[in-house]
């Protein structure tokens, strides 16, 4: 081949990898019947451009359908409210307005209502805390942990229900305040929800590695078993031998959506009988 | 049993294995694949089998077609296929069934026959 053939489509050859890294797909590298290698490379290229243009434009419609559920969630969730406490106020209004020794089924009934009532107001708020969590990565900051564990220690009033030990200084992480809050008060309160000694005791620490930090929160609960390390991540599973009422399996799943928005990781190292320690990594402040 | 279509030929070997092969400079669209999969399953009688492709006389595949055969109606027809590539171009498009347009059945590329027979025999 001429040289200044050879060169000429090598050019065009960096042409379309150029356009290809614009996102620009529309045009297509000619071939000749040849077959030879520069050929190879056009097809190889045309394929790619292809396949990638596939590609973005399905990512693009799974962000759009994703953005939107996310919407319909938060809407729905926040319309949801409204009622629902409306229809506790007129539960409690009901009961006071009956005589309980007088109407011993019909109080059964309103238990019974009461209970329903406030599983669904759990099950509302977490799904407005869940949806609530995509719009943490815009807000990041230098964030002291100490801080916020403080902060969750007191409005929780944690330690009337835990003694809470920190094994060593925690430390400061690019990360949202709003988003740490969550991710702390999530993990101790599933770990006093689910504690089956007479005291929960629950210890935070935190280890540095090269360019994060591992903060751990561990328990003295009954464990999880190995088959449900993975799952209890998941949305609406609950995986506990026996399920919390007030638990509507979307806690850990937050925790671990906020952890990933920071591009974190979390896992959980436990077996029956023997506590659970939540893991999850942060990254150091550059 | 041998078949063939405009492009391919096909043959239900004594081994239980089927084998296709290309005309050479075979540009494959979605007809060519969708027919080739229905003469497939007539073919193997609708018992998936072990499929022995030789792609080395195709010249170009449409995304298309690399779909369909990546698809669940394709691989119905096979177990595993093995992939015989021995020029740039056939490679380039092996590799595609590799990653891009990954199959739902195992698929390995091979250089030489007797090395994807004894594979698909596994």
């Amino acid at each position: 081949m001429p040289e200044q053939d050879y060169d000429k489509r090598l050019d065009a050859v960096l042409g379309m990898i150029a356009r290809i890294a614009a996102l620009d797909f529309s045009r297509e590298l000619e071939t000749s019947p040849a077959n030879d290698m520069m050929d190879a490379i056009a097809l190889g290229l045309n394929m790619l451009s292809e396949e990638l243009e596939s590609q973005v434009v399905a990512k693009s419609k799974l962000k759009e359908v994703n953005e939107k559920l996310e919407e319909f969630a938060s809407v729905t969730a926040h319309d949801l409210k409204s009622p629902l406490n409306s229809q506790t106020g007129l539960i409690n209004l009901l009961e006071h307005c009956l005589d309980a020794e007088e109407n011993a089924e019909a109080f059964e009934y309103i238990s019974r209502l009461k209970k329903m009532n406030n599983k669904m107001k759990c099950l509302v708020e977490g799904i407005l805390e869940y949806s609530r969590t995509c719009s943490l990565e815009i807000s990041n900051e230098v964030v002291d942990l100490n801080v916020l564990l403080k902060e969750v220690l007191e409005t929780d009033n944690i330690c009337k229900r835990a003694s809470v030990t920190v094994e060593s200084k925690l430390p400061k992480v690019w990360f949202t305040t709003t988003g740490g809050v969550q991710v702390i008060r999530n993990i101790i309160d599933n770990a006093i929800k689910y504690c089956d000694k007479p005291k929960c005791k629950i210890t935070v620490k935190a280890r540095e590695l090269h360019d994060h930090y591992q903060i751990s929160i561990a328990d003295n609960g009954p464990g999880i078993d190995a088959s449900y390390h993975e799952k209890i991540f998941d949305l609406f599973t609950k995986v506990h031998p026996y399920p919390k009422e007030n638990s509507e399996g979307i806690g850990l799943a937050t925790v671990k959506k906020i952890i990933e928005s920071q591009k974190g990781r979390i896992w959980v190292e436990s077996s029956t009988g023997n506590g659970a320690s939540f893991i999850f990594t942060l990254k150091k402040v550059l | 049993m041998y078949r063939e279509s405009n492009k391919i030929k096909f043959t239900l070997r004594s081994d239980n294995i089927l084998h296709t092969t290309v005309l050479p400079n075979t540009v494959m669209t979605l007809e060519d694949g969708l027919e080739s999969t229905r003469i497939s399953a007539e073919m193997v009688n609708n018992n998936p089998l072990p499929l022995l492709c030789d792609l080395t006389n195709v010249i170009k595949m449409t995304q298309e077609c690399r779909q369909h055969f990546a698809g669940q109606e394709h691989n119905k027809t096979l177990t595993k296929a093995a992939l015989i590539v021995t020029n740039p171009i056939s490679r380039l498009l092996g590799n595609f069934f590799l990653g891009l347009n990954r199959p739902i059945k195992p698929t390995k590329l091979f250089t030489d026959y007797d090395a994807a027979l004894k594979w698909l025999k596994q």
